[in-house]
């Protein structure tokens, strides 16, 4: 029993994963940019949901806003400053963006302290679930459901629609698109906006999972790392196999050797690139 | 090919800093730090600038080192010079572990297993602190004794610290210098080239990775026995990514480059964190103008001076140069 409740735990906290690390993905596969500072807008996005809860407002207009809020911020970041380091080496891509993730990171602590604190599960999912004598609380199974829907509605979005092509043509060959007529510079940024905010959602979903603290971020960006190393940077379907396993070892191991939970998904990433250098599913 | 870059003029720029940072700080652990951390970004700089290698994980090595001097010195007394030893030893192999698991992959996927191994070992000396003290570290780590006398005073253990720092950075470049060096540039240039040539590559990456890992973890070793401690923090993230902040600050394309990345570093971090403890804010700003405005990193800034000073026929063209 207290493995299918720690496997359900790992289900959700790896669908969380996966939203993280298809964010970090879609940038890389249309600007080809690594982005240092992905675990900042996690924990801006965090931040920004215990900052609208703690001000009153219902989690559930705290969510997308903190999503919305933090999409904005990376655009705009995107639109002053990233554009004009495309062409520069990818050392100073990382440069500018673990710069950026400082400035993040110190801007929230002066915002609000460095210890963080705790967001209440939102109303009506407070409570638990019961079946038989497996009990469950609410919340989490909400945050399976809501990510398998926002998994789907990923997966048709960058497969099935006009734009998601436009994103995929735009990673292929940047000149042919604007041959065609699209404005490249405006797609990159409307296209890191989005990255940006799904770190955020991840953010603002985890903060009633885990709480928030400012160090949440380079945890979350190791983590991100760890799931595209594994299944592929650019790969829809590696990112979510890879996140569900990293969510699921790490919940499992927390009933088995709790203080090693999280040396575990590292450990297990050092093996999988001793066995499959190129990842689980053989992509690039 | 800048007269600064020539391996003489290199080595002369260090003798002088060694002798000219006493006259210029008054404290002897702010310069010795400056020292060690010079020792392992120029470490650093041998894998980004020579082989064209982003490493985002140093800090296992400087942690490694820091622990194999807490655990030797605490624990069971060995001799220094045994412990330094044994540093580099235990660095060198954990550094041929890490490069020929991360090699396997190349470009940012390289960069990104680099910081997830940086994790890795984070997470080991954090689960397994029966071995490591865990958060509190190791308490009391000694200060190396010569001739009965432990170096105790700042200035002291300086001059021990500077003696293996110029010893060392003699190595890197002697290093950098020969064939094998040579070879890494080659690498770094075009790999398939160097690979079709006959050189195995991905031994020379190896190679690379173990030098640097040694050089590392001896500089762990002796910030351990400066700092009287071996924290945790010591094999954290943030110690890798103050490595590689400090290599490209510096510039990659010169070994003293990463002498320059270090002090400023330091410098700067005692100057403001005094008065402000969320300086890193403006760390940060400083690392979007170095990628904007400074690409050449500090070295960068020094050779354009020299050539507008001494060879204002050739000022112009400088960054078109090869090294």
């Amino acid at each position: 029993m207290i493995y299918l409740f720690q496997v359900l735990n790992g289900i959700g906290l790896g669908m969380l994963y996966f939203l993280l690390a298809v964010g970090l993905s879609v940038v890389f596969g249309l600007l080809q940019f690594v982005n240092f500072a992905h675990g900042a807008f996690y924990l801006l996005g965090a931040y920004l949901t215990y900052d609208l809860t703690t001000r009153g407002f219902s989690f559930w207009l705290a969510m997308p806003m903190a999503t919305l809020i933090v999409a904005c911020i990376a655009a705009v970041i995107e639109a002053l400053l990233l554009h004009r380091i495309y062409k520069l080496p990818h050392t100073f891509h990382i440069l500018v963006t673990v710069g950026l993730a400082l400035v993040i990171q110190e801007m929230v602590i002066i915002a609000w302290g460095p210890l963080g604190g705790s967001v209440p599960a939102p109303d009506g999912l407070q409570g638990v679930v019961i079946w038989g004598d497996f009990i469950y609380p609410q919340y989490r199974l909400f945050t399976i459901g809501l990510t398998a829907v926002l998994a789907g509605l990923l997966w048709w979005l960058l497969e099935g629609t006009r734009l998601g092509a436009i994103v995929r043509g735009g990673s292929e060959s940047p000149s042919n698109m604007a041959l065609l007529g699209y404005n490249t510079l405006r797609i990159n940024t409307a296209v890191f906006g989005f990255g940006a905010g799904l770190a955020g959602l991840a953010g603002a979903l985890a903060a009633p999972i885990r709480g928030v603290e400012p160090f949440m971020g380079i945890e979350a960006l190791s983590v991100a790392f760890v799931v595209v190393v594994i299944g592929g940077m650019g790969s829809y379907t590696g990112a979510l196999v890879a996140g569900l396993l990293v969510g699921v070892v790490q919940s499992v191991m927390t009933t088995l050797w709790p203080e090693g939970a999280r040396l575990m998904i590292y450990i297990g990433m050092a093996l999988v690139i001793a066995l499959m250098p190129r990842g689980l599913l053989g992509r690039a | 090919m800048n007269p600064l870059d020539k391996p003489f003029a290199q080595l002369a720029l260090v003798l002088v800093t060694v002798l000219a940072l006493p006259l210029f700080l008054k404290s002897g652990i702010l310069a010795t730090e400056i020292l060690i951390f010079a020792m392992v970004v120029a470490a650093c700089n041998l894998l980004l600038g020579y082989t064209g290698l982003l490493s985002f994980g140093q800090g296992i090595f400087f942690g490694i080192g820091t622990y194999v001097a807490g655990i030797f010195l605490t624990r069971w007394s060995v001799p220094v010079p045994l412990v330094l030893a044994g540093a580099a030893i235990l660095g060198a192999a954990t550094a041929t572990l890490v490069g020929w698991l991360s090699i396997r992959r190349q470009g940012v996927y390289f960069v990104m297993l680099t910081l997830a191994f940086s994790q890795l070992f984070y997470f080991m000396a954090y689960t397994f602190s029966g071995v490591t003290g865990g958060d509190n570290g190791l308490l009391g780590v000694p200060r190396p004794a010569i001739g009965g006398n432990a170096l105790d005073g700042p200035w002291s253990y300086y001059t021990y610290v500077a003696v293996c720092f110029v010893v060392i950075f003699a190595l890197l470049v002697m290093v950098t210098q020969s064939t094998f060096g040579r070879t890494l540039l080659a690498i770094r240039e075009n790999e398939g080239r160097a690979a079709a040539i006959g050189f195995p590559t991905k031994l020379f990456k190896i190679e690379a990775f173990a030098i640097s890992g040694a050089v590392t973890a001896l500089g762990g070793a002796l910030h351990a026995m400066l700092i009287g401690v071996a924290p945790l923090s010591n094999i954290e993230y943030h110690t890798s990514e103050l490595i590689l902040i400090m290599t490209i600050i510096g510039g990659s394309s010169s070994l003293f480059g990463s002498v320059l990345g270090a002090g400023f570093y330091l410098l700067l971090a005692d100057a403001l964190s005094t008065i402000w403890p969320r300086w890193l804010l403006l760390l940060g700003l400083v690392l979007v103008a170095v990628a904007l405005f400074l690409q050449g990193g500090l070295w960068g800034l020094v050779v354009r001076g020299y050539d507008l000073i001494f060879r204002r026929d050739r000022a112009p063209n400088t960054s078109a140069e090869e090294h």
